[in-house]
């Protein structure tokens, strides 16, 4: 395989790997905004030029392949690349409006990180402002995104996507020279279902999320990385939050999953976690209860319906749930009562699993854990319609469920009906759960539990890769994570105290259960996606570059 | 005078095959299809024929840079996209003597493996396209060009397709993009089009006048062919001169023609009894010759070369000594700022930035420091752009500036330097941090001092 030297270091690389692919893998920075790791490289932007020993004039990083022997030299060390770097970013400059106070990229904008960077820009400004060629802003593209004409450096990443990836090539660039502009055929809405990763792939602030816009400067976000709960698919994810508020989602890639995309459900699917009022205090019937009681009723009235009479415990838990909870669950089960019926099908979850909505991420399964609760030992063939078969015969007069209103869409008429006429059918009924819906109103105790975003899990996608998500930001009222609930459940049941922090339980979990054996949260996080964004965007002071 | 390609021009009725096929039209094709292909690219390689699009790339080392897997298609592509400012030879010669350059095309694509060949048209060349369309119409009734042409075994189809005005279409990769549908964005080389070109399959792009040059090897031998001209610069080349001359036109000169006789004789003189000035041999991406560098030079691509300019395309664009330089390079800079493909950055921005400050210049509201600003936006474009469009909208800038530097910096105010309002409020050259590197605030004073003495 070749070996290069870029900025003094070696590294061996694939045969038709690119120069910017080598100096990514040893952490050199090459400046870039048409390169994208997921998109055909074009070499258009002309900001990663290169200087190579035994060329004539600097190439393209993106689009030069690597053979054995070549020495690279990037503008860091080269005053021929740096040059020519610095001729390049000051063109894309020229007729660029300078609205960075009033752009919505600010502060994660390629251009203002390379233009602050010494070795690219920093130059003396030559153009008077009443000179720029002028071009359309505020463009209207539908309802995810908004198009800035004069701030597009013609990168034609969004191209590419709308062509190659999503392939609904929508976008397109008119006209000649410096008055090119990006557009969509008459400005026509765009309907692609994956129309959100263009403001994700745009560099600069030419196109940016109608959902996100001026809702806060990036620089006061915190991050967390997560996995999207929206379907089977478990696109990696960074949750942008601020004061406890979801401001937006946005992908990390992960090659082997998602790439560098999510679609437009996933990503505003944290939206359903405020269109209904949460469940914020436990409760039974319309009294409000404390923990430590809410706890213990629902312990006693679960026993005495269910072993008392010598009558199963049916246990139904959301495929929505992370590995942690479906665990801890199935334990308390367990443990407390002999006799059971352990369930988590709602719908067709475990033919649809693998099974595509379209060409792309979206699958028809719209829980993130559906495989998780195979390998954890719930039984796939019972589900709620075995379940409410049974409640109807008399034969079981105890309920636990877990349940976790879908991110995505919402659950049918059908299962909504299904579930109401269960709880209504059976005496004793403890639910966790986490928003207000009214078919649950039916429980005889509620509990609050917390959502997806608010408690540390593992998630086990279609492939069965599991996989790690963040807590982003903290429960309101009396909302617990359901590990927690649970392990005090479990507290109950056999009297001994236990560890309910979720790696701890992963833990459990893979002493326990052949498929997790050997894994671990340190082991699922360094196997997960790269730094978002993904390589081809960078953050000074924030994050290091895509080589950490 | 030697005449190769232009031999039949003057006869009206030459585009009809009847008449064109008594002055030996097709002979060449005939010649070539006896031999294998392999022999018909070494016959033009010993020709010594050099593109006659501007590059002046050899033609037969473009051909066997082709190696196409069995059952691969192979493309032939015919530029007649001429879109060089000054550049009119290739309408000429289709307009005249349309079969001679189709039969150059099917020579070329029997050579390199390709059955099927396009001749890409410049939008606006609507009358020659139906001209060549008609001959095409007439050969392929004739069963010259087909279906086993001339009863050879060797099949063949042509198809013209007219562009929609752009100069990009006339760049090679530009022009494969543009007959693919898409927009003329020229690609990334590597890889060359002999490996990925239309429809990501081996092609091979040849000007109209190469091809006729093939056609007339092909009939009358290479040697005859490399008898004319001089050194490595062979046969014959189409001049078309336009500008201050008594008598514009195509004529073709033998290659080592001097360049003061083609004018003075064939061109009929400068207009109006005035002295030249300069005159740039090539088409506007070539540098410009003031008339004492023009005087010794001939016709050839080494005597060019010698000289700092190209043969180009034989686009000669003549200026008196009336002509104002400066508003000639307006022209010729708006030229590439209009027709830059806007693909990659510095020649998108950059041609649009040069006309900018030409163009203020010329309105008198010139800084100080503007002729090297230009000189200096050119230098980022040069070398660092997707194809040589990019240079060559340099080439005219700089010798422009180089060699009449005094009619520029007659334009430039003779007040004292005035600073733009915006660097007076706050824009400044930085300090600190946030300064600007050494070797950038010591080109800014350079651009805000006085205007450096002529080269």
């Amino acid at each position: 395989m070749p070996i290069v030297t870029i900025d003094g270091r070696q590294v061996e690389v694939e045969q038709g790997t690119s120069v910017i692919q080598a100096a990514d893998r040893l952490g050199v920075e090459i400046p870039r905004f048409c390169y994208h790791p997921d998109l055909r490289p074009e070499g258009n932007c002309r900001m990663c030029l290169v200087d190579v020993e035994g060329f004539p004039k600097p190439v393209v990083a993106c689009a030069t392949p690597v053979v054995d022997g070549m020495v690279v030299r990037t503008p860091h060390e080269s005053p021929v690349a740096s040059k020519a770097v610095n001729g390049v970013l000051e063109f894309l400059l020229v007729n660029h409006p300078l609205d960075c106070p009033i752009c919505d990229q600010a502060g994660e904008c390629s251009l203002q990180d390379f233009y602050m960077h010494p070795d690219y820009g920093q130059h003396q400004s030559h153009v008077d402002p009443v000179e720029k060629v002028h071009k359309r802003k505020r463009v209207s593209l539908g309802p995810r995104i908004v198009l800035d004409q004069e701030r597009c450096v013609m990168c034609s990443r969004c191209v590419r996507f709308s062509e190659e990836v999503s392939g609904y090539a929508e976008l397109q660039f008119v006209h000649r020279g410096n008055h090119v502009e990006l557009t969509a055929f008459e400005d026509r809405a765009l309907e692609d279902p994956y129309a959100g990763n263009l403001a994700d792939v745009c560099p600069v602030g030419a196109l940016t999320s109608r959902d996100f816009r001026f809702k806060r400067r990036v620089w006061h976000l915190s991050h967390a990385d997560s996995v999207c709960a929206g379907c089977s698919t478990g696109c990696n994810v960074r949750i942008d939050h601020f004061g406890g508020r979801i401001e937006r989602v946005v992908p990390r890639r992960n090659p082997g999953v998602n790439r560098s995309w999510i679609c437009d459900e996933g990503r505003l699917s944290f939206r359903a976690l405020v269109a209904v009022p949460r469940l914020m205090y436990p409760r039974q019937g319309a009294t409000e209860l404390d923990w430590s009681e809410a706890v213990a009723l629902s312990h006693d009235s679960l026993r005495a319906a269910s072993a008392a009479q010598g009558r199963p415990l049916a246990a139904l838990a959301s495929a929505s749930a992370t590995n942690e909870s479906l665990w801890l669950f199935r334990q308390y089960v367990l443990a407390a009562f002999p006799l059971h019926r352990l369930a988590f099908r709602l719908e067709r979850e475990i033919a649809e699993v693998s099974q595509r909505q379209d060409n792309l991420l979206r699958r028809l399964d719209k829980h993130p854990n559906t495989m998780g609760a195979l390998h954890l030992g719930f039984d796939g063939g019972e589900g709620l319609d075995g379940l409410l078969a049974l409640a109807e015969s008399g034969a079981i007069e105890g309920l636990l469920m877990l349940y976790y209103p879908p991110l995505v869409g919402e659950e049918s008429k059908e299962t909504r009906e299904r579930i109401t006429r269960l709880l209504h059918l059976v005496p004793a009924s403890v639910v966790l759960t986490t928003h207000e819906l009214p078919y649950l109103t039916a429980a005889k105790l509620l509990l609050p539990v917390a959502t997806w975003s608010e408690e540390e899990g593992t998630y086990t996608n279609y492939q069965g890769l599991t996989q790690h998500a963040d807590k982003a930001v903290p429960s309101r009222g009396a909302v617990r994570p359901a590990v927690e609930v649970l392990g005090d459940l479990w507290h109950c049941a056999t009297a001994a105290r236990r560890q309910t922090r979720p790696e701890e339980i992963f833990r459990e979990i893979a002493d326990s259960v052949p498929v997790f054996r050997d894994l671990t949260y340190a082991s699922l996080e360094s196997r997960s996606a790269t730094a978002y964004p993904p390589e081809g965007r960078m953050h000074y002071g924030q994050e290091g570059f895509a080589g950490r | 005078m030697a005449q190769i390609l232009t031999r039949n021009v003057s006869d009206p009725a030459q585009r009809e095959l009847s008449t064109a096929l008594r002055s030996s039209a097709y002979l060449g094709l005939r010649q070539a299809l006896t031999l294998p292909p392999h022999e018909v690219v070494a016959e033009i390689e010993a020709s010594g024929l050099r593109g006659r699009g501007g590059a002046g790339f050899p033609t037969g080392r473009k051909w066997s840079f082709i190696h196409a897997q069995a059952g691969q298609p192979v493309y032939l592509l015919c530029n007649a996209d001429e879109s060089e400012p000054g550049t009119f030879k290739d309408h000429y010669l289709i307009e005249r003597d349309p079969h001679l350059v189709l039969e150059g095309v099917a020579i070329a694509a029997y050579a390199i493996g390709a059955h099927r060949a396009y001749i890409y048209m410049r939008g606006e060349y609507t009358g020659v396209a139906e001209t060549l369309g008609r001959a095409l119409a007439e050969a392929i009734e004739a069963r010259i060009i087909g279906p086993n042409c001339m009863n050879s075994g060797y099949d063949l189809s042509i198809a013209i397709q007219l562009g929609a005005g752009a100069y990009i279409c006339g760049e090679e990769t530009g022009l494969i993009q543009s007959l693919e549908g898409r927009r003329a964005y020229p690609r990334v080389r590597p890889p060359f089009p002999a490996v990925h070109g239309f429809l990501q399959e081996p092609t091979v792009v040849n000007n109209v006048e190469t091809l006729a040059c093939v056609a007339r090897i092909m009939a009358e031998g290479a040697q005859a062919f490399s008898d004319l001209g001089t050194g490595r610069s062979t046969g014959t080349k189409l001049i078309s001169v336009s500008g201050a001359v008594e008598r514009p036109g195509v004529y073709e000169v033998e290659m080592g023609y001097p360049l003061m006789e083609l004018l003075e004789h064939e061109a009929g003189g400068i207009r109006h009894g005035r002295k030249l000035k300069g005159v740039i041999p090539g088409g506007t991406s070539v540098p410009i010759l003031t008339a004492d560098e023009a005087a010794p030079l001939t016709i050839d691509y080494e005597s060019m070369q010698g000289a700092g300019t190209m043969l180009g395309s034989g686009g000669m664009i003549v200026f008196d000594e009336e002509t104002s330089m400066p508003h000639a390079l307006l022209r010729i800079a708006e030229f590439y700022a209009h027709e830059s493909c806007g693909e990659c950055t510095p020649c998108r921005e950059g041609t649009g930035w040069m006309a900018w400050v030409l163009r203020r210049l010329l309105a008198g509201e010139g800084r100080p420091g503007d002729l090297d600003l230009l000189l200096r936006v050119g230098g980022n474009i040069e070398g660092r752009t997707i194809c040589g469009l990019g240079d060559a909208a340099v080439q005219p800038v700089r010798s422009f500036i180089h060699k009449f530097r005094a009619e520029f910096e007659a334009l430039l105010p003779a007040a004292a330097p005035r600073e733009p309002d915006w660097q007076r409020h706050g824009h400044g050259p930085r300090t600190g941090r946030f300064g600007p590197p050494a070797e950038e605030a010591a080109r800014s004073q350079a651009v805000d001092g006085p205007p450096t003495a002529a080269l």
